[in-house]
């Protein structure tokens, strides 16, 4: 394979990693919460767009718009009801208290699915030509949503209200209350936009990952080694890590035999395990201490 | 030297009520009380300064007036109403703004973003651009400076700017938590001849803390001074500031 074409591909995973590892981020840059469970909502709104295409034939682009406002509720809900309980404590114990709702996602899914593999194949699986390259409709569709995605929340965070009172929340919560922001309704909100986008990333890859219970945990390493890269809460530098991981990981496929079968989930690992070591505060302004904020 | 107020401290008739009444509280962190029996009265018009040693509860005062420490016992009144733990959104709203001692600037807003947050709960946009306009015209360095990054402003201009925000919510009554802290000496005597020309020029009534006791009794007209959780000694600020005892004990003289 040329190695444009490469790129290429590894360009239009990358945008949607970028995508995908929004909710993660901005959850960790405005509460200091590290969503151990980010994985398992990726697999909620993969469940969802097969269940609505088996049942109903519903298209998983259309299932993704409607995942959003489930999720949102349900995100909304999670956090009002029990992590706002430990949010501002010592990060162990949201860490563990997110890892127990990661289990208990994925453990309830299993009883519910099955274990099996599921699938979902539309007509439209293919690809095109275009300019000399090859592009996979699924992934850029799935491209391009990603970025009119960012850019309509970029808009939210710096035009709208609520946006302004996210972004204040995570500069300085102190400051926040002090000019009346209700802290832990705004820890509410970010959460269900953040879980419901998350969903909505799973529901776009329906057509293109196998999908089953434990699909999560790789999501979730992928978003930590993006952050990593990217930085925290910042949309530019979640796509710029995305597009990093994209390429390196699709690369490597391509490029060195068997690492695709063999190392392709190490990948993420293995870069963030780089990252830390050689630049802990994270490759651009990267990784600042979880008070540090957006 | 700047000429002490104490001079001209409003002369109070029978009517007029204290605008923050605080009724001998108990209040503090987990199981121990930091204030033990605090009373204070600060009227319309007035600058009052609360000092005393580190650890005396002076920060507590604040917060227990803006609801950030559980209040156990007595009562507080503010215009008329009690707003004993009550939540930060319902004082603001009485009209009590607070500029606290930690930054309490969003660092990746603007100037104008800032002020704008400041009116967080004003959802009519025309009254938050016409507060902002008059913000900048009190604070014309504010408008030069108004699409800059917060975080790229000097320590003088971040406190105005703070001072800028609290006031946008035209509140009838400002708590100021040590204005002077962290503030390059010179910058501190601007900051204080501010309060006090928003004290004439807008009749801006202050409640504040200070570290600095000369400085911060100069600027006003009363002083409490609070030590181990009670009030020890209160009186005109130029009444406190020739106590032999005060002098001793905060001024390192006689």
């Amino acid at each position: 394979m040329p190695f444009l074409q490469a790129l290429l591909n590894g360009i239009l995973v990358g945008g949607f990693y970028g995508f995908m590892v929004l909710g993660f981020s901005i959850i960790w840059g405005v509460m200091g919460i590290i969503n151990l469970a980010h994985g398992e909502y990726v697999m909620m709104g993969a469940y969802f767009a097969w269940a609505m295409f088996r049942a109903f034939g519903i298209d998983p682009f259309v299932s993704a718009l409607l995942v959003f406002p489930i999720m949102f509720v349900v995100g909304y809900v999670l956090q009002w009801l029990i992590i706002n309980r430990v949010v501002e404590r010592p990060h162990l114990i949201s860490l563990l208290l997110n890892f127990g709702i990661s289990i208990s996602i994925a453990n309830i899914y299993k009883l519910i699915y099955k274990a099996d593999y599921r699938s979902v194949t539309v007509a439209y699986a293919g690809s095109f030509q275009l300019a000399g390259f090859t592009f996979p409709t699924v992934k850029t569709i799935i491209f391009f949503a990603a970025l009119l995605i960012m850019v309509g929340l970029h808009l939210f965070l710096h035009r709208t209200r609520v946006g302004k009172s996210i972004r204040a929340a995570a500069q300085n919560k102190e400051a926040a209350r002090i000019v009346g922001i209700d802290v832990h309704r705004v820890y509410a909100i970010t959460a269900g936009i953040c879980i419901g986008l998350t969903a909505v990333a799973g529901a776009m890859i329906a057509p293109i990952q196998p999908i089953f219970p434990f699909m999560g945990p790789i999501f979730t390493v992928r978003a930590f080694a993006i952050t990593a890269l990217g930085g925290l809460g910042r949309i530019p530098g979640a796509l710029l890590g995305g597009l990093l991981l994209g390429i390196v990981e699709t690369l490597l496929t391509i490029y060195v035999p068997g690492a695709g079968a063999k190392v392709g989930t190490a990948v993420s690992f293995i870069i963030l395990v780089l990252v830390l070591i050689t630049r802990p505060q994270g490759l651009l302004k990267g990784l600042r201490p979880v008070e540090g904020g957006a | 030297m700047a000429q002490p107020l104490a001079q001209t401290v409003p002369t109070r008739t029978a009517e007029s009520a204290p605008i923050l009444k605080i009724e001998d509280i108990y209040a503090g962190y987990g199981e121990e009380d930091i204030l033990r029996g605090v009373s204070m009265e600060v009227y319309p018009g007035e600058i009052v300064c609360v000092i005393g040693p580190n650890g005396a509860g002076k920060s507590t005062v604040f917060k227990a007036v803006y609801g950030f420490v559980n209040v156990r016992q007595g009562r507080i009144l503010f215009d008329g109403q009690e707003i004993t733990n009550a939540k930060p959104q319902v004082v603001i709203q009485r009209g009590l703004a607070m500029v606290p001692q930690l930054p309490s600037i969003f660092p990746q807003m603007t100037v104008y973003e800032n002020l704008e947050m400041g009116l967080f709960l004003e959802r009519d946009s025309r009254k938050v651009k016409a507060r902002i306009e008059y913000v900048f015209e009190l604070f014309p360095r504010l408008r030069e400076r108004a699409n800059v990054m917060a975080e790229s402003l000097s320590g003088g201009e971040r406190r105005m700017l703070e001072i800028g925000r609290a006031l946008l919510i035209e509140p009838k009554m400002l708590l100021m938590d040590e204005p002077s802290a962290g503030l390059a000496p010179l910058v501190v005597r601007t900051i204080f001849e501010l309060v006090r020309e928003l004290n004439t020029k807008i009749g801006l009534t202050v409640l504040m803390i200070e570290q600095n006791v000369r400085q911060g009794l100069e600027a006003s007209h009363r002083g409490y001074v609070l030590e181990l959780g009670r009030i020890t000694y209160q009186g005109k600020a130029q009444e406190l500031l020739n106590n032999p005892d005060v002098r001793r004990t905060f001024l390192g003289g006689r």
